[in-house]
Order: structure tokens, then sequence, then C-alpha cells
């Protein structure tokens, strides 16, 4: 076995002395001016999926065809983000799955599996949302809790940490973010009655460099938001949307889960810092630099786990750095980033939870929203106004663009007696019968936090959204459907019908031999397309 | 969240299956005698602590297809069914083994104890020990011919009959009979999905009418009244009219006496394919 790893170990050196490194940190800084390239989650560190991309344009977008399908073979559904170098995407899938693809043809280069343990405890499928990338190395978070980085040219393990313990209902599905020189990874399974956190790692050795725990512990100025005892262990506050970065202020903001367990208000008096919160952190420690809770002492499985877009906005003629949030619990925030105090808030649902967000940050709360054995209806439902689907924000219209959700459910409270390892929510939703869900792409003025334009869905959908310089949105409704609007009116211009629903993923966009492709992950499939080859 | 937990049993059937393969090879020489039935005794019946967390229980898991009653909602009615007969035992098997080729997932050994099983099917014996008795069966016979008189032209039994309704082959095992007397004297109360009526009015307007099998932003797909089923592109189309009534006609008591509604439910109970 040693002799294997060391082979492993030195293969990867030579490797890496073959050639320059693929990615840098001034690469992952540069975020999307190369147009051959897509290295974060979120395209760029401020997480605006907004690419500069203008060959497909709202004149010619009907003309888009698809140019060639990669099937991943296996179950379960895509929700990631792929990564593209040097003409060859790196995608992960379900069950830990990752493939490197040729992006011109869609054929496979190679594959990784992962061997998982077959009692996982897993609330919400064996996704995975992604890859992160630095030098020559690939960052995935694995289901049974575990950090592993791949060779890009092959596949192989590198490292391979584990971040819990599985077997306690911890596991990992967020996209990892790399910062210099750390990947930052978070830990889910709240319904589990884990504790969450997020974690930093030195991207060549693999050892842990900090730890920020999402739960408040004793010594913790926010240990007094929970109550007295070790409740605060089965706290929750999953990590599993990957977070933006700042390099100005070298702060990372990633938003928190729920706390736990989710429905059961008495098991968990307070506050519950830092759950379904906006946190700021220094990149290099850690350390908490603020912290805003959206929805204090949450009762209906609101995580704030959405990506915090990054922005420079004028708000009454002064110039401000801003978080822009639209979360779970139905309202959009415009937040300061260097303070962390709200600048505007509005509801861009149905909320029939708050009355508003109060001058104190605070929402104001409206009575009979307290889930219990006989249950309360409550707007939106636990899937929220919207939720791990990725927005987008256009600087040129400086519109936020986001999927939304108009539910209601029935919320009901249990006392549940805790067992680790086996799932504690405290609670369930039911739907009730005469309530019509429905979705829509809405365009939100951050300034103002109103809604500038909708297009609605039959039915609610879970898909991200894309925008390019050419004034071009890209968004997926419930039903499998890929579509393209003006940015400015919210137009329809194009759509295709893909089969699945694309989940928690966004179109992505790049360059390959002077071609702008759209690449679009949905069900088992991976979908390119791109304009018609001119013939001479 | 959103749960898919009948993908990921799949997955991890298939990795069992593989596993077993990989075992194979000569089958052992003495094979264990099958694990007696947990629900043989069960040592939550009646004890007021047991069913109150078997209700918890039954409420986190069971109630968004089963209702909070058990009475049924997408889901089988629970009350009729152990009513029926149903035992300890099979509700047991039901729950830990869930029923392929539908909706219900097997509760995973890890995920769900025995003992979490045995408190709810307590809670489940409970509610279902308070449950209104049924009425009388009614004529069954007499049922039947009404069915066939009044029902079969749109709902298909075994092979038989119209397809613009849900298929009742089934539905005895599905609905109780409170549900079957109020979805026959108000069909609009609620409408299965895949049966919401709709017209769709085509450029040249053509109005087609019927029951809508799926759509989404850009098109829709419809079976009309002479059972023919088609899509169309909604560019292509002068209108769209949603109708909240059902195409199934109003059975109230002029249409249908009650002598003949309770032989009519009596008839669809008896129907369990």
């Amino acid at each position: 076995m040693r002799a294997f790893v060391m082979i492993v170990i030195c293969s990867a050196t030579l490797a890496a002395q073959s050639g320059p490194a693929q990615v840098t940190s001034q690469d992952l800084l540069d975020g999307l001016k190369d147009p051959t390239k897509w290295l974060t989650n979120g395209g760029e560190y401020n997480g605006q999926r907004h690419s500069p991309l203008t060959q497909i344009t709202p004149e010619n977008v009907d003309q888009l065809v698809a140019q060639w399908t990669f099937q991943t073979g296996t179950l379960g559904s895509f929700q990631t983000t792929p990564i593209v170098i040097d003409g060859v995407l790196y995608v992960t899938g379900f069950n830990n799955n990752a493939w490197a693809i040729d992006a011109r043809s869609g054929r496979q280069i190679w594959r990784y599996r992962r061997e998982l343990p077959d009692d996982l405890r897993l609330c919400c499928s064996a996704v995975n949302r992604g890859f992160a990338a630095l030098g020559d190395r690939l960052f995935m978070a694995t289901l049974d809790a575990h950090l592993i980085a791949l060779d890009m040219r092959t596949g192989s393990v590198l490292f391979d940490v584990e971040l819990a313990d599985y077997r306690l209902g911890y596991s990992a599905t967020v996209a990892p973010l790399v910062v210099k020189d750390k990947v930052i990874v978070g830990i889910a399974g709240a319904e589990y009655g884990i504790r969450g956190f997020i974690d930093a790692f030195d991207v060549q050795t693999g050892k842990r460099a900090w730890r920020f725990y999402t739960v408040a512990g004793p010594g913790d100025p926010g240990a007094r938001s929970w109550p007295v005892g070790d409740a605060y262990l089965r706290g929750g506050g999953s990590i599993w949307v990957t977070g933006t970065y700042d390099p100005q202020l070298n702060t990372v903001f990633y938003g928190t889960g729920n706390p736990g367990p989710d429905y059961y208000s008495n098991a968990r008096e307070g506050d519950n810092l830092y759950t379904a919160s906006l946190v700021a952190l220094d990149a290099d420690t850690g350390q908490l630099r603020w912290h805003y809770q959206f929805t204090p002492h949450d009762v209906h499985d609101w995580d704030s786990t959405q990506v915090p877009v990054l922005a420079d906005l004028t708000i009454n003629g002064q110039p401000r750095k801003v978080v822009m949030f639209a979360n779970r619990n139905g309202f959009f925030y415009t937040i300061d980033r260097v303070t962390g105090k709200v600048i505007v808030a509005k509801p861009f649902v149905t909320t029939t939870w708050a009355k508003e967000i109060g001058t104190d940050g605070r929402p104001v709360l409206l009575p009979g929203h307290l889930p219990d054995e006989d249950g309360e209806k409550t707007c939106p439902d636990l899937g929220g106004g919207t939720n791990f689907m990725s927005p987008s924000y256009d600087p040129v219209t400086r519109l936020f663009f986001v999927t939304a959700r108009e539910t209601c459910a029935t919320f009901f409270a249990y006392d549940q007696t805790f067992k680790a390892g086996e799932q504690y929510t405290g609670g369930a939703t039911s739907r009730p019968r005469d309530q019509k869900n429905f979705g829509a792409l809405r365009a939100i003025d951050p300034v103002t936090a109103t809604m500038k334009w909708e297009f609605r869905y039959p039915a609610t959908s879970a898909a991200g959204v894309l925008t390019t310089a050419s004034g071009l949105v890209f968004a997926g409704d419930g039903d499998g459907n890929v579509m393209a609007f003006e940015s400015r009116t919210g137009k329809n211009l194009w759509h295709y019908q893909t089969g699945f629903q694309m989940r928690s993923t966004a179109g992505t966009t790049y360059m390959v031999d002077g071609r702008q492709y759209l690449l679009v992950p949905s069900g088992t499939a991976l979908t390119a397309f791109a304009l018609p080859l001119r013939r001479p | 969240m959103t749960r898919t937990r009948s993908m990921l049993g799949l997955a991890i059937v298939v990795l069992a299956c593989g596993s077993a393969r990989l075992i194979g090879g000569a089958p052992p020489a003495r094979q264990a005698p099958p694990a007696p039935n947990p629900a043989v005794r069960n040592p939550h019946l009646g004890n007021p602590a047991s069913i109150r967390a078997g209700m918890a229980l039954y409420r986190i898991k069971c109630a968004d297809c089963h209702g909070l009653d058990a009475s049924g909602y997408r889901g089988p009615d629970l009350i009729a069914a152990m009513a029926a007969g149903a035992t300890d035992e099979r509700l047991f098997q039901t729950i830990r083994k869930g029923v392929p080729g539908t909706d219900m997932p097997a509760a995973r050994e890890f995920d769900t104890p025995d003992d979490d099983l045995l408190m709810m099917i307590a809670y489940l014996r409970k509610i279902g020990s308070v449950a209104p008795s049924e009425n009388p069966v009614g004529n069954v016979e007499n049922g039947a011919r009404v069915f066939a008189a009044q029902c079969a032209s749109c709902h298909r039994v075994a092979g038989r009959g119209g397809r613009i309704g849900p298929d009742l082959t089934r539905i005895g095992a599905s609905r109780s009979r409170a549900a079957l007397t109020r979805e026959i004297r108000t069909p609009s109360e609620w409408i299965t999905p895949a049966f919401e009526t709709v017209t769709v009015v085509t450029k040249d307007g053509q109005r087609v009418r019927g029951v809508k099998k799926n759509e989404d932003v850009f098109s829709i797909q419809v079976m009309d009244t002479r059972e023919r089923i088609q899509g169309y592109m909604k560019s292509n189309l002068q209108d769209i009219i949603y109708d909240n009534t059902s195409l199934m006609p109003v059975f109230d008591r002029g249409r249908l006496s009650d002598a003949d509604l309770n032989d009519v439910v009596g008839y669809l109970i008896t129907l369990r394919g």
C-alpha cells in the first residue's frame, strides 16, 4: 500500500514538473477576463455569474444549436457547475463521480469514482455542486465528509482528508473555494443534529489551517443565543453553497444553514447564532469580522445557503461595497459588506411570517407562524422564496436575477429525542390541498430592492441564472426548459427542452476555438450549445 | 430540502447487488433462519408515550403522502387498509421494504430502526381503532351495474372502460369510503393531477376540450374528450382556457340516489387490483 502511495505521489510530482501550472492565484483573481476559462463556482470571486462574452446576442440567440451531449451513465442528477480550463471541462456528478471532458466534442478524457460507504446519512440526495481548482489540482468535497484533491490530468487522488465522521450525520456537497493557498469547504447535515463549520486547508498538504464553527459554542460571544447546555452541539448551520471572496477586504462571505432541529422551537430557545446568517470571515485566519442573521431563531428550515453576490453600487450618490442576498425566507437584502449593516431589504415573494425588516435589521414578526403539533400555514414553504440555485447580477443593467418560488406550506413541530446519526428535524411540512405553487425568473433592482420584471413558470424551478455582457439572461424552468431572455425587458428569446429540470446549476459559458458555448447540466446530461458554424 | 430518497434507495440496492455478486460462488452451507418479524410482538401497542412518539415519527415520515389522519392523500388510506385486515406484520414489512414501482420508499434501518416502525404502528393502531366505523358496504352487484351505466364511459377498471378519467382498477386500496363519496358528489373539490380540465383554442378557432396531461412554459399536452392525446405549442394557439371544474359531472342526489351512491362506493371499495 505504501509503495502504491509513493508511486502516486512521485507521478504527481513529475506531472507537476512537466508544464506550467494550469491555474494560478492570479487567474482566480482575474475571473472571467480570459473567456476560455470558468475557474470558480460563480465564475468570479464576486459570485456574479456574469460573463463578458458577446458572440451570442439577443439577435442571434434563437439560432443556438446543440453541439454535443454527454451522458453520465449513472443514477442521479447534476447539481454541478463545471470548471473550464484549456478546452477541458471538469465536472462532478452524483455519488461523487467526476469527469474530465473534451469541451469541443463532449468526449470523456478520464473518470473518477469514489468508493462510498453504503450507510451514508444524506437528507437530500447524493449530489455534488462542483470542483475548485488551483495549479494542477482539483478539489472536491465528498458525501462521506472528506475533502479530496485530484490530479487535473488523470483524476488520481493526491490527498484525502476527513472533515468529520459521516456516521454522525455529517456530509459534504458544496463546491470548495480556493483563496490564495487555501481551499475552503463547509460541512452539511443539519437534519441529523450536526454542528456546522467552515474549514480551510492548505492546497498542497491538505493540512487544516482554520475552522469557523457556524454554531457558536462556549467562549464565543454568540453562545448566549443558545440555551445553557449542549444544544449547540446539535445546532445545525450547514454549509452547502459556495461563498464569495473580496480580495480588497481579504474577506470570504458564506451563507449558513438552518438551526437544528429544523422546526421544534423549544429545543433551542434564542437567536441560534450563527445559523441562517451571513458570516464575513478573514480569509487567512477564519476569524469572524461580522455577521448578519437573516432569520433569528429560524423554525422553517430556511437555510441562508444562497450565494452572497458582491458588487459596488452607487446608492444615494455614494459608492457602496455591497453584498446582495435573495434569501430563502422570502426577503431580498442589500447589505454593506464592510460593516454588515442592512441598506435595504424587501420581500421578493409572498411572505406571511414577517411584516418587514426593521431599522435594527431584525425581521418584524407576524403572529401565528410558530410550527406546532397542529400545524401553522406560512409562506414561503420550506423550499423558500429561492434556494441553492445561483442568482446572477448584471453590472450593466444593474439588475439582480433570481429564480423565485411562490409557495406556502403547513409547518408542524414536535419534540423529538436526539439519537446520534439519525434524522433530527423535530417536525415536517405538508402542502395545503388548495395551494397553487409556481415559479418565476425575477429581475430585482438592488438599490431599491424592488422587482423590475418577471417571467412566470407554471411550476417552481431550482435552476440557476447566468447573464452575459451582450444583454442576455439564461435561466431554467421547473420542467426542463433552458431559456434565454433579454436582460432589460425579460422578453423570452429562445428555449430548448432538455428533458429534465436543471437543479442548482445554471448554464455556464466559455470560448473554445473562437466559438462561444453555452453549457447546460440537466438530469444526467451535459449539453453544449453554440451558434452554427458559417460555411465558406 | 427536497428529498430524493427513492433514488438513493435504488443506489443502495444496486451496491448491495454488486456486493452479493462479488461474494458469490458456492452457496452457504447452512442458511440462517429468517429473522422473526418484530411486529409479531409489539411492546409499544397501547403505551401512551410510545404512541405519542409514533405520532411524531408518522407525521415526519408518512403524513405528506398518507395524510395527517392516515386516511390517504397522495398515498393509500391506511385506516381503510387496517380496517380491511392489514396485519401489523404486513404494515411493518411494507414500511421496511417500500413498494417497488410506487413512491413508497424503503425505510432504511440506520435511518429508521425497528423500534421507530413499531411505535408508528402503535400510533396507527390507536387512530385506526377510534376511526368512525364505515357504513354498511351496500349492494356490490347493483354498484357494479350503476358503475357500468354511469361511470365506465370515462373510467377504466381492469382494462375495460374509458380513459378520460383516472383508472380505478385499484381505487379500493387507495381511497376511503368518505373520500370516494366526496369525490363522486363534488368532483371539482379536488381534481387529480393530469385530469384538470382545459380547452385549447387553435389559431383557426378550433376549440379542443379535454384534460391536461402535462404543461410547461411553451407547450401543453391534452387528452381530448374523444381520448385523442396531442401536444400543442403555445405559440401556435390563440388561447388556453383553464377550468377549475372537473370534466366529471356532479353526481348529486338527482343524478345518483343515496342508495345507488352507497352501492357504487361499495363496489369501488372491492377494486383492489
